[in-house]
């Protein structure tokens, strides 16, 4: 498989044994291009952004703002707030949209199925000031109650729902979801992590009216990620952070702010991460991402089924849109202890309780381990996974 | 740091074995050490902080000698804590004072193990050590 030849902490060992790396929903690891457009970055041309007029400062500014450019095209959004990640960008709408514009007794509508990045943000607020939470419950086919849904909307302002669920994979019916919530004059934000490493979403088409997520799920750097924004929202929106370059006048009686996405972001940016984003972006932009879903969808599939013939409980249910992420539990050995295990065989797996504490408390679990795959993973490592874990449950089960 | 017998024997047959997964089983193979704290006796008095897995140790003395009661979901956690059990139990609380927690890393196993679950480890041990010192 070519692809893998571009991603050089493929080839390294781990105790001894070729890394088999199944940790993908938690991060995903970088073709040499992205290392590279950082490498480059720091050896040739950094420098801070906006402001000075010197080549490098010149060179610095354009990487960053490429990084917006390709925000926009990729996704067809007209606002693209750079943040450190998902969680900033939900924090960002919860500070910069939230305070703004919501008071005490309205509702804010949110899934089981959230990470905690897409909890508690809101639950703060809540307590600040007095707005109504309230979840939807997911059913036993891993999929959210849409009928609890449709009735939890009266007096809602906004609906915060997972694009894909980080343990179940399940890809939720967004469409439906952002449709009901507008008709009932609610906005949307969609937690996208895990959704547009594998997902070309066409943002306008979407109609949602947020929707944050990571670079380093989609082999880009740590540490950065978005905001997209819908233009009339952005407009509502004060700023959350001040400082640096979010700021048009300063004098010691008060200050004036950028209009422009700037407003949001205070401080001197991530200017590697953001120049490496780029590089990410062009290097999956050379590949056919549903075909690539596809296929891993299917090798996700085929392990869930090995796993429930060893009498192994899945959580999932592995249809064509959603995540390629298997969580389970084994009957006889614990989740930290499996994992240890498969790590001294080089599989890198997670455990725990995924920062999705109340999924998982609905399914009465406190941990599971879950494999996730991405762009690099074969069905010949799904298979060698699927050889170990069986030698491993007859040894240590 | 000199270690009791008990623990430098561990040190020696821990040392000499190369693959990680059978390292591991020899710390499983340790929670048989463990003297059972039973689960309706684990609080929030019991809980070890820090660890990933559910954890509870209770330190007692007889006769002047420590006993060490432990109990955890985790087969690795328990085995980490048959191992300080080992170390520990029947000795006296001025002795067990000085002992250090480097042996679990010249055992190689906090490099078998995940960060997380080393501070678990160092949490454990800091623990009992803080209960052997407020009940001596």
């Amino acid at each position: 498989m070519a692809l893998r030849d571009d991603f050089p902490i493929l080839k390294r060992e781990v105790n001894g044994h070729p890394l088999v790396y199944l940790d993908n929903a938690a991060t995903t690891q970088k073709p040499q291009v992205v290392l590279d457009a950082m490498n480059d970055y720091y050896t040739l041309s950094n420098a801070n952004v906006h402001r000075a007029v010197h080549t490098l400062a010149g060179e610095a500014t354009e990487g960053y703002e490429l990084c917006r450019t390709r925000l926009k095209s990729w996704f067809n959004a007209e606002r693209a707030v750079i943040t450190s990640g998902t969680t900033e960008a939900i924090n960002l709408v919860a500070h910069g949209w939230g305070r703004a514009n919501l008071k005490s007794g309205d509702v804010i509508v949110l899934t089981e199925m959230e990470h905690h990045s897409d909890i508690v943000p809101w639950q703060m607020l809540a307590e600040e000031r007095g707005v109504e939470l309230r979840y939807v419950p997911v059913l036993d086919d891993f999929t959210l109650d849409m009928d609890v849904y449709a009735a939890s909307l009266e007096g809602a302002k906004l609906v915060c729902v997972v694009h894909t669920s980080n343990v179940l994979g399940v890809r939720n019916p967004l469409e439906e979801i952002i449709g009901i919530a507008h008709e009932n004059e609610a906005l949307v934000l969609i937690d996208a992590a895990q959704g547009v490493p594998h997902d070309r979403i066409d943002f306008k088409q979407f109609d949602a009216d947020f929707m944050a997520f990571s670079a380093h799920k989609m082999c880009g750097p740590t540490g950065i990620g978005a905001l997209l924004i819908k233009e009339e929202v952005f407009q509502t929106m004060q700023p959350f952070m001040g400082g640096g370059d979010m700021i048009s006048t300063v004098t010691t009686e008060g200050s004036t702010y950028q209009t422009n996405e700037h407003k949001f972001e205070a401080g001197t940016p991530k200017i590697a991460e953001a120049i490496g984003w780029c590089a990410a972006f062009d290097w999956m932009s050379k590949l056919d991402l549903e075909k690539e879903h596809e296929r891993l969808i299917g090798i996700a599939r085929w392990v869930a089924d090995e796993l429930r013939s060893m009498d192994i409980t899945v959580y999932g249910r592995h249809g064509p849109k959603d995540g390629a992420v298997v969580s389970f539990l084994h009957p006889t050995i614990h989740t930290e202890d499996l994992a240890h295990l498969l790590d001294a065989r080089g599989f890198a797996v997670r455990t725990g309780h995924h920062c999705a504490q109340p999924l998982l408390n609905r399914f009465g679990i406190s941990s599971a381990v879950r494999a996730s795959f991405y762009l690099y993973n074969t069905m010949d490592e799904a298979q060698r996974f699927i050889v170990q874990l069986r030698d491993i449950t007859e040894r240590f089960g | 740091m000199t270690y009791p017998e008990i623990l430098v024997e561990l040190i020696e047959e821990f040392s000499e074995v190369e693959d990680k997964l059978e390292r591991l089983e020899m710390v499983f193979d340790m929670a048989d050490e463990v003297v059972p704290l039973p689960i309706d006796q684990w609080d929030d008095g019991s809980r070890v902080v820090g660890c990933q897995s559910e954890a509870h140790v209770r330190v007692d003395f007889e006769d002047g000698k420590i006993i060490l009661r432990s109990g955890a979901d985790a087969k690795l956690v328990q085995g980490l804590m048959g191992i300080l059990t080992l170390a520990l139990n029947g000795t006296a609380p001025a002795q067990a004072l000085l002992l250090s927690p480097e042996f679990a890393e010249e055992m190689g196993i906090l490099n078998s193990l995940s960060p997380s679950r080393s501070n678990g480890f160092r949490n454990m041990f800091d623990k009992v050590m803080r209960d052997i010192r407020s009940l001596h």
